[in-house]
């Protein structure tokens, strides 16, 4: 038998491994750090500067004074936000739609499913090049199309056009992810429990009642979380605005990313504070409306079969 | 070769909260097979998991063979375990789950072979070596990871309600052959369960825990037979023993208790002389309450309404209510026992079997069979 | 009647694939003929197929170059993501200490940050350290920018492994870092390979970061060789398409085997 219990008396168990924990940790922190904190803190601090290729000076609060006076950059806001509040409902409409069908028992459901998914898949460049070529004013199909159905009059260079170019822009957008939406759904459709609906054909519901009284409520929650990631993922929109229309004609399809990509690298101001103001100014505005639009989402009671 | 020695084991998880595991000390010697037995929730796991070295200790050591293994990590306490979930390696074959803990122990590659196909002969799995756990029934995977312990040759084999996922019939064969393992092996086990028949019919002795307490640690008849406290009274047997609340009465030299309206005097074996008036808890097991009154014991008639009868075949279960008695009484009678719901009849209290326990639910005397 | 009805509805879903799919079908016929065959008619079959306009835009156009950078980039930083961001992922799903969840959250919330955040910052930072208009800087900042999105990914994963394995690998006598490599991740498989899949096709079309810290001809990925390309010869459309094709066609190739594994992903953060 030992004498005596080991001379710390409490505690004196298995000590937590934080060597180990630290060691798994370290190459992603120090990666966060260096590649995406340290950046986003430089940036907030840059936009009290002017920051020209070899000189730094605090000029305070008067980034943000002239960025209150910017039209081009509230141009930027307001198309931004449309195209972040307009593409997720077109995106989750057509895609519920095309879910239900598939849902439907439809033959080569697999099929369609698979092909509907390719747009994402493709970068925005890729994309962007395509619809320009289909937005095409002399050959593109749309214009083609509209010409052999003796719509001729209607005809225009859709991207060239201030009164279209960004609805235009909003509709490539559609097209890409409403495959991606499409198929989450329908994976949240095969997840219902079959006897709820099958409870409300005994409860004389028919197609309508069935969507409106069961599934809609019962896929409420995936349906605004897509609309949440769609809404993200437009408030970000650059490359297919870079390549299509740089944000032309007449900042029609002007974005914030677009914005300031081109008050950083293309104004011939070299200065990096003013457009670290208008990233700040964004980073916020995406963070207040996302933080706010999850907190009016949030499922307030969980949902049991 | 191994006496492992636990001594005021202490677990606090979070602070403020009561102890997991609360001064818990057990001497389990060599070749033992020691069964931790216990509601859920009672720190049996936390207890075996401090043994193993897998949760950090709040005060209190472990020792096996006389050395603290407190600071010792896991894998040097040369201890195996067989959990609850089986916890096999999913991506690897049965072969290769069997030999992995060996390969970690610079083990040679030919003795490793022989090993593992040693223990597959003992447990019937030569023949599933190169499947993955998934292909495997329930029963199987049980072996496996019975296996995977046996393999390790350990000073001390740890179990944490190893039988708890199989089905009925399985459980009671596999109960037989990890008997039948300790004694061949004669190693020290340790066996958590929450299945009184488990640790009735496998353990050398019985450690009950109530509350992250040990409530009584002895051989298992032992145990049953002289419970040292109403919880151990009450948790085993099944139906479980008749707790009364009854005070003592000035008649008998103390020895009479007035249970609701019935006085029932117990032989002086069973219970030392009473305080009278004083508030004591009267148990009696239902194996002990007769239709009829023997020849030999000494039985009590007492007035009771039937309430609920249970044919169960072998024997029947009637349950009755004393007069003036709130809680029921159970009593196991023989199968052709003819009894009818709402019947008044006598039923006969064998005395010489009750037990007695005081306010505080402790043992009052020193009462054998 | 219920048979039209299921007609109509099939060739409603029948128009939809077209107008989903038809864009890609339409490039496809383009890169394999020459403009002026385009110009002529927008819409025809090749005929004949120029399948030496591939090696056209290989070989004289500098495909091969700005291929053969994406593929280093993506595949350098598809490898450190997996195991940087498996390591960080096993880590908070494995151990409970103090801040874990604090870490986490940190990590998973810069999902949501626009990346203009970061972008102006990031391009003094490698012009600072010699990293600008490099493929090391560029391999980086993609494995930082995909390290939230996998990590939440596998930690999911991973914390539905029973807690039970890794303590039945301590006895077994296996280090932390062994329970990792040898348990924890291939348990992890299907996770990791989604995870894979995913990262390639993301940062395979990634843009706009290349686009703002590379401007060299010799690092340029192939988004940023398409871009270019479509600014020198605006009217060539039909060397465009085979462009087009060139970056597509491994996107494709993943899908036709990983289609799948890839949607799974792609979709991953999005059911609930
Ligand atoms: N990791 C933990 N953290 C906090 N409390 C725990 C933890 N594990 C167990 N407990 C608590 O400790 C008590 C004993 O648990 P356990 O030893 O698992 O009981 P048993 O195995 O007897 O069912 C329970 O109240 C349980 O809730
Ligand atoms: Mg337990």
């Amino acid at each position: 038998m030992p004498a005596s219990p080991p001379a710390a008396g409490r505690d004196d168990g298995l000590p937590k491994p934080w060597g180990t924990i630290i060691a798994f940790l370290l190459p992603a922190l120090t990666l966060y750090v260096g590649f995406t904190a340290y950046p986003a803190i430089r940036t907030l601090w840059n936009s009290f500067h002017r920051v020209l290729p070899r000189r730094e000076e605090f000029i305070g609060l008067a980034n943000y004074v002239e960025l209150a006076r910017d039209d081009i950059f509230w141009r930027a806001v307001r198309n931004t936000i449309v195209w972040a509040c307009t593409s997720p409902l077109i995106e989750v409409t057509v895609a519920l739609l095309l879910a239900l069908a598939l849902y439907a028992k439809v033959p080569g459901a697999r099929f369609f499913r698979v092909a509907w998914f390719t747009p994402v898949l493709m970068s925005y460049v890729v994309v962007g090049i395509l619809w320009l070529w289909i937005y095409n004013n002399d050959w593109g199909p749309v214009n083609v199309a509209m010409r052999a159905l003796g719509l001729g009059a209607w005809t225009r260079p859709w991207l060239g056009d201030p009164a279209t170019a960004l609805p235009s822009l909003i509709f490539v957008t559609s097209w890409m992810w409403v495959g991606f939406n499409m198929v989450v759904l329908l994976a949240a459709l095969h997840s219902l429990p079959k006897e709820v609906i099958e409870a409300a054909e005994l409860d004389n519901c028919g197609w309508g009642g069935k969507l409106v009284f069961v599934i809609l409520p019962l896929v409420r929650a995936t349906l605004l979380n897509l609309i949440v990631l769609s809404f993200i993922g437009k408030m970000k929109i650059f490359d297919l605005v870079f390549i299509t229309t740089k944000g032309n004609p007449l900042w029609a399809t002007e974005t914030v990313s677009t914005y300031v990509y081109k008050r950083a690298f293309e104004w011939t101001t070299f200065d990096l504070g003013y457009a670290s103001t208008v990233a700040t100014v964004w980073f916020v505005i995406v963070l207040a409306t996302v933080l706010t639009l999850t907190w009016a989402f949030r499922q307030r009671e969980k949902l049991e079969y | 070769m191994a006496v492992v020695t636990i001594d005021k084991l202490t677990k606090v998880y979070d602070r403020g909260h009561a102890p997991a595991a609360d001064n818990v000390s057990l001497d389990i010697a060599d070749g033992e097979f020691m069964v931790l037995l216990g509601p859920s929730g009672c720190g049996k796991t936390t207890t075996l998991r401090m043994v193993a070295g897998l949760e950090s200790i709040t005060s209190g050591t472990v020792s096996i063979d006389g050395r603290v293994v407190n600071q010792v990590p896991a894998k040097d306490r040369d201890i195996a375990m067989v959990f609850q979930s089986y916890a096999l390696y999913p991506h690897m074959s049965v072969k290769d789950n069997l030999a992995f803990g060996l390969k970690r122990r610079s083990v040679e590659r030919a003795e490793i072979e022989r090993r593992v196909a040693n223990v597959a002969g003992i447990l019937g799995l030569a023949e599933f070596l190169s499947r993955k756990p998934h292909a495997l029934s329930g029963g199987q995977r049980q072996r496996v990871a019975l296996g995977r312990a046996i393999v390790r040759d350990p000073k001390v084999f740890l179990f944490d309600e190893p039988l708890s996922n199989l089905d009925a019939a399985l459980r009671v064969s596999t109960r037989g052959e990890i008997s039948a393992l300790h004694r061949r092996l004669g190693a020290t086990m340790i066996y958590v369960t929450h299945d009184q028949v488990e640790a009735m019919t496998m353990g050398t002795r019985i450690c009950i825990m109530n509350g992250g307490r040990v409530a009584q640690v002895g051989p298992p008849l032992d145990v049953y037979r002289r419970p040292a406290n109403t919880f151990v009274a009450s948790f085993l047997g099944n139906p479980p023993m008749t707790l009364l609340a009854a005070v003592a009465t000035d008649r008998s030299g103390g020895r009479c208790l007035k249970v609701g309206d019935s006085e029932i005097e117990l032989p002086p074996g069973r219970c030392p002389p009473l305080r009278p008036g004083s508030q004591v808890t009267f148990g009696i097991r239902p194996e002990h309450v007769a239709q009829s009154a023997a020849a030999n014991g000494a039985m009590i008639p007492v007035e009771a309404e039937i309430v609920r009868v249970e044919p169960l075949g072998a024997e029947t279960i009637v349950i009755a209510r004393l007069p003036g008695v709130e809680k029921l009484v159970f009593a196991r009678l023989p199968g052709d026992a003819a009894f009818a719901m709402g019947e008044r009849r006598q039923l006969f209290l064998d005395c010489g079997m009750a037990h007695v326990f005081d306010g505080d639910g402790g043992a009052l005397g020193a009462g054998d069979t | 009647m219920a048979i039209v009805r299921r007609s109509l509805l099939l060739i409603a879903l029948a128009l939809y694939t077209s107008f989903a799919a038809g864009p890609f079908v339409w490039a496809a016929m383009m890169s394999l003929r020459t403009t002026t065959e385009i110009h002529r008619n927008h819409f025809a079959f090749p005929n004949p197929a120029h399948w030496d306009k591939f090696s056209d835009a290989w070989f004289k156009s500098n495909y091969a170059v700005y291929f053969a950078n994406s593929v280093q980039v993506v595949v350098v930083a598809v490898l450190i993501l997996t195991v940087v961001g498996a390591m960080a992922a096993h880590c908070l799903a494995r151990y409970k200490f103090r801040f874990n969840r604090v870490i986490y959250f940190i990590l998973f919330s810069t999902i949501i940050f626009p990346p203009q955040i970061t972008i102006i910052s990031l391009f003094q930072i490698l012009v600072q350290y010699g990293l600008y208009n490099s493929k090391l800087g560029l391999t980086l900042v993609y494995v930082a920018i995909q390290l939230p999105l996998t990590i939440y990914i596998l930690e999911s994963f991973f914390a539905r492994i029973p807690a039970d394995l890794f303590d039945a690998a301590r006895m077994d006598g296996y280090s932390d870092w062994e329970i990792f490599w040898r348990v924890a991740l291939p348990i992890a498989l299907p996770a990791v390979a989604t995870t894979v899949i995913l990262n390639f096709i993301l940062l395979w079309n990634e843009f706009l970061y290349a686009v703002v810290l590379i401007t060299e001809e010799a690092n340029r990925t192939l988004p940023l060789g398409i871009q270019r390309f479509l600014g020198d010869t605006q009217e060539d459309v039909g060397m465009i398409a085979t462009g087009l094709m060139i970056a597509i066609i491994p996107v494709i190739v993943v899908y036709a085997f990983f289609s799948e594994r890839l949607i799974q992903g792609m979709t991953a953060g999005a059911v609930k």
